[in-house]
């Protein structure tokens, strides 16, 4: 009995291991493309950020021009830098430094650059304003204004009330 | 018969001058004579200019290299419409056909109005000889077309080298749609320069009432749908040729031609105020002019090279003279204005808030939101690399994110403002024209989500959609059902004649609902899926319900260009539906390559294939697929949009006078207070009114 607890327990840690072993063998292929599939949907995520710098104007991801000479490398390099673990910072932060602020989709909204994103909310409220204030001065020159019109005798109303109304009755 | 172009060139601008400063002569000494002449001398420019064009396409078809300018955009193996259209492939050819452009509109508006107008015509005959001078001076002096390969020798002798062969047109450009898509945007472009010379011309003189707006009202819908058909036809060459599974990209390019579009929208809808109120006369005069900057600033930003963009000429010394001319248009527009201000003063105020006036004028508020925001964004690269000596890009996402909000309430305000009647709404009257189609909308979006539609914007855009299509059935059957019920007819005939009966009422709504297919065409670009693999013969591909089979690679070649093809069989379910070949085309003269993409398109969806080329590390051909929800809608509202916009330049049906018994006086005896006058009266009882 004694003799064979030992044996028993390296049988059961055998056993153990092999099943784990079996386990992840058959699981891990399972889990490798999902992570790799995370892997892409990030990359994909962080290159619509960025814009290729061959002068397409396009996103980093989009860009298919034939012989582009950056957007290959650029995919590489972000593809490379996500599997490496980098954080979403960092990886925007390399490429600023090494291709300059302009392959930044758009601008951050802070310093200088916090005006391309204020002013077109600033500048229809500053115009909705000026409207309203033009619209209070017609409404206000429309209460002040005496009516208009031919002057028309009694006789002339009561025909035209009776026309008008034939005419709706119509 | 460079020579010959190059002359009739320079006589085309000195016509200009000549009309230019005739003109203004005509003017001060109220000499009917010289005023006439100068208005002959600017029809002539079309005449002229007319030549210099047909010498320059007379050097394409007959593959004669001489001209800098042909040997830099044609070769003999390239197709004859592609030499047709290498007219607009370079800088100097499309100023010149600009030109043309511009000539053609000014001879038909001096021409029609020759007899008309005479108050008018001098000013307007200066303003348009004006815009045409810069133009032919950039043409003769700037960027000439007609400049020859060679040089002088030793002894001071010119010679003309003549080349065997051109380097070719560049290989984006062959494309059917680019043998249309810039004159439909040239002709939107040059077209807002007749509104422009008869609002500056009224202005000028003074002239009264609201008679340029009635003059200008067609010329404006018509250079509106053609910028309208050019930036779609633009959109979809983008999108069969680039081959990035877009169709809009937020260009400079493409931006620059969407601002006068949309000003010219708002002026479209504002001036409607002016013609029924005698309200908004200083912005209706402002709109036109700022359409006008626009379509100035656009050809500007396309040729100068201020901002990056794969739609751009190349970059050049050009821009100066724009800016030049840009504030000089502005001082002389600012000018008139402030000198006669006075004459723009409104006839009537606003009675109401909720009316048809104040929903043209948030709608006016909302473009002009719109337009800033593009001309922003689109200028903002420039301003911080001044200001800050740093570039920056300003991509889509940022125009995804100011635009499409306030593309969301533009849509609302679609179908709002028909159900509003002008002066004002009751509250009665607005119960019973919002309850159903509002309802109708709330619907749809509910049913939407409760099957799982969960994105914000396309949702918004589906509950807005339905609203204002349910409003523009309800305006139709509503004016259908009175005549139908009062002639007797069928509701279809009643439409029929409703819609003839007022052409540009029904053609606007007809032109709302193409929007309406436009906007719902964007909107299921949330929903695109793209997938892109190594394929080799035998691999397949999946993606949404389609499964791609690669059959094989094989090469095809002609004159003009060599190209390597895939063949691949498209499944969906299981079952062989179609081929797509989608290709890679070396072009030999211009020695460029350039994608040829393959569309399976439906109603519903796109499948989009793109050979994408060979990858650097295995070599294996790489196929890029995508499925684009939608797209077809874009294009069948911008067929809509044509039929809409043709329907309201038509002339209304001719009214019918129908005779009053005798004894019944007229409303024009009554208020005239002639009561009881025994003469029969005609009145018009099919109103030609527009509304």
């Amino acid at each position: 009995m004694t003799s064979r607890l030992p044996h028993s327990s390296a049988v059961r840690t055998l056993h153990a291991v092999t099943v784990a072993a079996f386990l992840l063998l058959v699981l891990a292929p399972a889990f490798v493309p999902t992570m790799q599939a995370q892997q892409t949907q990030r990359a994909k995520t962080l290159g619509a950020k960025m814009m290729c710098v061959c002068g397409c104007n396009q996103i980093l991801t989009a860009c298919n021009h034939v012989g582009c000479q950056y957007s290959h490398a650029m995919l590489k390099e972000l593809d490379d830098r996500v599997a490496r673990g980098d954080s979403d910072n960092l990886i925007l932060q390399s490429f600023i430094q090494e291709y300059g602020p302009t392959v930044l989709m758009e601008p951050p909204a802070k310093g200088f650059t916090w005006l391309v994103w204020i002013m077109p909310i600033v500048a229809p409220i500053l115009a909705f304003f000026l409207i309203w204030q033009v619209v209070r001065r017609w409404r206000r020159r429309a209460v002040l204004a005496p009516a208009g019109g031919p002057a028309l005798s009694p006789e002339l109303l009561d025909r035209a009330r009776r026309q008008a109304e034939k005419e709706i009755d119509e | 018969m460079d020579i010959f172009g190059s002359f009739a060139l320079l006589l085309a601008f000195l016509a200009a001058v000549y009309a230019f400063v005739g003109g203004i002569a005509g003017i001060l000494t109220r000499r009917a004579l010289l005023t006439k002449s100068a208005l002959n001398a600017g029809m002539a420019v079309f005449g002229l200019v007319t030549l210099a064009v047909g010498s320059l396409e007379y050097f394409f078809f007959t593959d004669n290299f001489s001209l800098a300018y042909v040997s830099a955009h044609s070769n003999t193996a390239l197709p004859p419409f592609y030499k047709f259209a290498a007219l607009w492939a370079g800088q100097e050819g499309s100023l010149l056909f600009w030109s043309w452009l511009l000539s053609i509109y000014a001879f038909w508006a001096l021409f029609l109005n020759r007899k008309k107008h005479p108050e008018l015509m001098p000013y307007v005959g200066v303003t348009l000889a004006g815009v045409q001078i810069f133009f032919l001076t950039l043409n003769n002096f700037v960027a000439t077309p007609f400049k020859v390969l060679g040089g002088l020798d030793a002894s001071g002798a010119m010679h003309v080298a003549r080349l065997s062969e051109g380097s070719g047109l560049n290989p984006l450009l062959q494309y059917p749609e680019m043998v249309i898509h810039p004159p439909m945007l040239y002709s939107g472009y040059t077209g807002f320069t007749v509104p422009f010379a008869f609002a500056l011309a009224a202005l000028l003189g003074r002239y009264p009432g609201e008679k340029w707006i009635h003059i200008t009202r067609r010329w404006t819908m018509v250079a509106w749908c053609f910028q309208s058909v050019g930036i779609l036809l633009g959109a979809h060459w983008a999108y069969a040729v680039l081959g990035w599974g877009g169709y809009w990209a937020w260009d400079p390019v493409e931006n620059a031609s969407f601002l006068p579009w949309i000003t010219g929208t708002a002026f479209l809808h504002s001036v409607m105020m002016q013609e029924k109120r005698g309200m908004m006369k200083v912005w209706n005069v402002w709109l036109v002019f700022v359409t006008f900057m626009l379509c100035i600033l656009g050809t500007m930003l396309t040729r100068s090279g201020v901002v990056s963009s794969v739609h751009a000429f190349a970059e050049s010394s050009i821009g100066g003279w724009f800016v030049g001319f840009l504030a000089v248009v502005f001082l002389v527009c600012l000018a008139a204005w402030w000198k006669n201000r006075d004459y723009l003063r409104s006839d009537n105020q606003l009675d109401s808030l909720v009316s048809r006036e104040s929903s043209f004028l948030f709608n006016n508020l909302i473009l002009l939101a719109a337009c800033f925001a593009v001309l922003w964004g689109t200028l903002f690269p420039v301003l911080s690399e001044w200001v800050t000596n740093n570039k920056i890009s300003v991509g889509p996402p940022f125009f995804n994110k100011v635009t499409v909000p306030i593309a969301m309430f533009l849509l609302f305000l679609t179908g709002v403002g028909p159900l509003l009647a002008w002066r004002k709404t009751s509250l009665d009257a607005l119960q019973r024209n919002f309850a159903w189609p509002l309802g109708g909308g709330v619907l749809a979006g509910a049913v939407a989500f409760a099957f799982g539609f969960r994105e914000f914007y396309p949702l918004i855009c589906l509950i807005m959609s339905v609203f204002v299509t349910l409003t523009i059935l309800a305006e139709f059957y509503r004016g259908a059902r009175v005549i139908a019920s009062r002639d007797g007819t069928n509701l279809l005939t009643a439409v029929g004649e409703l819609t003839m009966r007022n052409t540009r009422r029904y053609g606007g709504y007809v032109v709302h609902f193409a929007m309406v297919l436009i906007f719902i065409g964007i909107a299921g670009s949330a929903f695109n899926q793209d997938i892109q693999k190594e394929m080799g013969p035998g691999d397949t591909l999946v993606i949404g319900k389609y499964t791609i089979l690669c059959q094989n690679f094989d090469q095809v070649s002609n004159n003009n260009y060599q190209s390597e093809r895939a063949t691949l069989e498209i499944l969906r379910n299981g079952r062989s539906e179609m081929m797509l070949y989608p290709e890679r085309r070396f072009f030999l003269a211009s020695q460029v390559t350039e994608t040829m993409v393959a569309v399976q398109s439906s109603p519903l969806r796109d499948l989009y294939v793109v050979y994408a080329g060979r990858s650097p590390e295995t070599n294996r051909p790489v196929i890029h697929a995508y499925l684009n929800p939608l797209v077809k809608w874009i294009w069948f509202g911008g067929i809509v949009l044509v039929l809409g916009t043709g329907l309201a330049l038509m002339p209304n049906r001719r009214a019918a006078l129908v005779l009053r018994p005798a004894g019944e006086a007229s409303w024009g005896a009554v208020t005239q207070g002639a009561p009881g006058s025994p003469a029969p009266s005609p009145v018009v009882r099919r109103s030609g009114a527009h509304d």
